[in-house]
């Protein structure tokens, strides 16, 4: 098994000092939509990401978090290029790969992966297991003709699965044993990038432990860095180093995970971490204080001036309607951690002290 | 929140190297889609029997020449002797004349009937491919590629499928023998092959547009499945995405177009034959035998008989095998 990991001590000796692996500036994605307005056609946008930055290290893991619609997915597509951002930069080792054309993305190919949400659509289904795998093997020349076998039979052991089973198609498999298949095929070029896109969030609630052990697992042992896309949060805590909030296609507060889990800053971070679940409750422990939000997300066609999130703030005054609040280090943050609200401070007591 | 720092041993925790149950080690292969629906097929005993029935006219027609041959006869020998003087022919099922003569010509019939298949069965079978073929590769590059493209050979689709079919049909042939020098100027052979070939390019060209609507729209629903993004970001190029990733999900749809067509295209076949504008006097087809036929239904039946039941019997095997193929395919059918 060994030949499958490449080692993690280049990783973990660049980490700290070097460039981030990936910075992404300012990146923007607006898709154009008609809309029939009386008797012609309006053009309008949907601003589904709308100016995200964030840097990811080495080996590092960074969590996107956010409820439905905010942007997250649309943010984990574009850099791996399944979309073209309208806007902004993804400099991966310096190299800015936002608008290269397909034949010069190639190489970058091999460096970004993406693992998909849904097991039952991610696999095709007429091909068998070993196929969907030497796939990316073929198309990057990465094994001799003759030994992709070989390759397929050592990946589906590193990710669990029994590599008799590479003859097999994906309908004979379960939701998690196809999502290591998924995971396998990210594998199988030796990405220094995957892009998890709410990994587990289709599988059932045992088999998300072991999809996220063979996570951590991989994480450990390759180096590989993660962006983990996700709307579990106790899923992210356990996962990534750093966390960013997404609400509207921007990031409204980032930083490492004590951080924000402890002492979140933004409003909305704190009213999505008043929102999960306490076993404590069950136990007899009171509940704690739940921030409840009213009303719905805005339209991204249509986004609210100033501030995205202040149509549902309950710190909201008029300043927030006319400024935009940058994403900056407040007062009373620690290092790296940054929030983007005119009235931030940190609220402590939302997670279970437990955690 | 109990979920532990990742820091700590909670995550990394020792995990079963498999996450599979152990299975006996005799299961090896996996059956494809494919293979099942062949399995399902090779049980329906409605489509065993009509594919022995097809089986058995594609032997007809690959091995007329044998056929007519035992029979001591060929197919456009004139035996006036065998006619009286109003044209009927005045033998019955003889040992040299299995299924008589012909009236008036006394050519016979059995050797017409058994050449009568081969046209049917090639012009049916070659416009099934082409049409395929054609509608496959459109259906698939709108879909996939979408913008301009799509819209061009929508266009193009909605086109062809306005056009009315029986006067195009009808039209072509007198414009196509006279950009080959004028039908006076032909000879019937020559004739013949020329109507033999825009035939097959009418119920071709009439074809492709139904199958290409059906191949788009799966198309478009398959293009946002999450195995044709994955490989775009494995880098796969794009013919290998359509014809590798896509097409093995489109069998059913083909499968099940090509053989519900193949007996509308043998009707059509025979339909414009009697109308005549199909096949013309040297090539035997049971279409232009059963115009000629209707007017001597009342005296000598037989010679009507034998292409409606040779029709009727290909028409109705490939359709019921057609329906078969499509059950099989279908995983929601219940039997």
């Amino acid at each position: 098994m060994s030949k499958t990991v490449r080692n993690a001590d280049a990783a973990s000796a660049g980490s700290s000092s070097a460039t981030p692996l990936l910075q992404v500036r300012d990146l923007k994605m607006h898709f154009p939509i008609k809309e029939a307005a009386g008797l012609g056609r309006t053009r309008k946008v949907v601003q589904a990401v709308d100016g995200v930055s964030f840097d990811l290290q080495r080996g590092g893991s960074l969590g996107l978090v956010g409820e439905s619609g905010c942007g997250k997915s649309t943010t984990g597509r574009m850099i791996t290029r399944l979309l073209t951002p309208t806007a902004g930069q993804i400099l991966f080792k310096g190299t800015d790969i936002a608008q290269l054309k397909e034949r010069e993305l190639r190489p970058f190919r091999r460096e970004l992966q993406i693992v998909f949400q849904d097991p039952y659509s991610s696999l095709n289904p007429r091909q068998t297991v070993s196929n969907i795998i030497s796939t990316p093997l073929r198309v990057h020349n990465l094994v001799k003709k003759g030994k992709e076998l070989e390759r397929v039979q050592e990946l589906l052991e590193r990710v669990g699965l029994n590599p008799e089973h590479h003859n097999r198609y994906p309908n004979e498999f379960s939701g998690g044993q196809r999502q290591r298949i998924g995971i396998a095929r990210a594998l199988a070029v030796e990405p220094e990038v995957i892009i998890a896109d709410e990994p587990v969030s289709a599988l059932d609630v045992s088999i998300q432990a072991q999809v996220m052990n063979l996570l951590e697992d991989l994480r450990r042992d390759l180096g590989i860095a993660f962006v983990f896309i996700a709307h579990d949060l106790g899923v992210v805590r356990h996962f990534c180093d750093q966390v960013a909030v997404m609400y509207l296609g921007k990031i409204v507060e980032q930083g490492p995970r004590e951080q924000i889990y402890s002492a979140p800053q933004h409003p909305y971070t704190q009213a999505l971490l008043s929102a999960a679940p306490d076993l404590g409750t069950i136990r007899g422990v009171p509940p704690k204080e739940r921030i409840r939000l009213v009303g719905d997300v805005p339209s991204p066609i249509d986004p609210p001036s100033g501030c995205r999130f202040r149509t549902r703030c309950w710190k909201a005054e008029d300043i927030c309607a006319t400024q935009e609040p940058p994403l900056m280090t407040q007062a009373q943050s620690g290092p790296g951690h940054t929030a983007a609200c005119h009235f931030a401070e940190p609220k402590i007591d939302l997670t279970a002290a437990t955690a | 929140m109990t979920i532990g720092q990742p820091d700590s041993t909670v995550g990394v925790q020792d995990h079963p190297a498999s996450a599979e149950p152990v299975r006996p080690a005799t299961v090896a292969h996996g059956k494809s889609p494919l293979r099942i629906a062949m399995d399902r097929l090779r049980k329906d005993n409605v489509a065993v029997i009509c594919a022995v029935i097809i089986l058995f006219f594609i032997l007809v027609a690959v091995f007329a020449p044998l056929l007519s041959k035992i029979e001591g006869q060929d197919f456009g020998t004139f035996h006036p002797d065998l006619v009286d003087e109003y044209g009927y022919p005045t033998i019955g099922l003889t040992p040299d004349h299995w299924f008589s003569v012909e009236p008036k010509t006394g050519r016979d019939n059995f050797a017409r009937w058994v050449y009568g298949a081969r046209p049917s069965l090639i012009v049916a079978f070659s416009a099934t491919v082409f049409g395929t073929i054609v509608g496959v590769v459109m259906g698939l590059l709108a879909g996939f590629l979408g913008g301009w493209v799509d819209r061009v050979i929508s266009w193009i689709i909605d086109f062809v499928l306005s056009l009315p079919y029986l006067l195009f049909a009808i039209a072509l042939v007198p414009i196509v023998e006279s950009m080959r020098g004028g039908s006076f100027n032909l000879t019937p052979e020559e004739q013949a092959s020329t109507r033999f070939f825009v035939l097959i390019f009418v119920l071709s060209f009439f074809g492709w547009a139904g199958l290409a609507r059906i191949i788009r729209g799966e198309v478009l629903s398959l293009r946002e499945r999450e195995f044709v993004l994955a490989a775009k970001a494995i880098g796969v190029p794009t013919r290998q995405v359509l014809f590798k990733e896509l097409l093995p999900n489109l069998v059913a749809p083909i499968v099940i177009s090509a053989s519900l067509s193949l007996p509308a295209y043998v009707t059509l076949e025979a339909g414009l034959s009697f109308l005549g504008v199909g096949l013309v006097e040297p090539i035997p087809s049971w279409g232009q035998t059963i115009a000629n036929a209707t007017n001597w239904f009342k005296a000598d039946p037989i010679y009507l008989w034998l292409p409606v039941v040779g029709i009727t019997a290909l028409v109705l095997a490939l359709a019921l095998l057609g329906d078969s193929i499509r059950d099989a395919f279908d995983p929601k059918t219940r039997r």
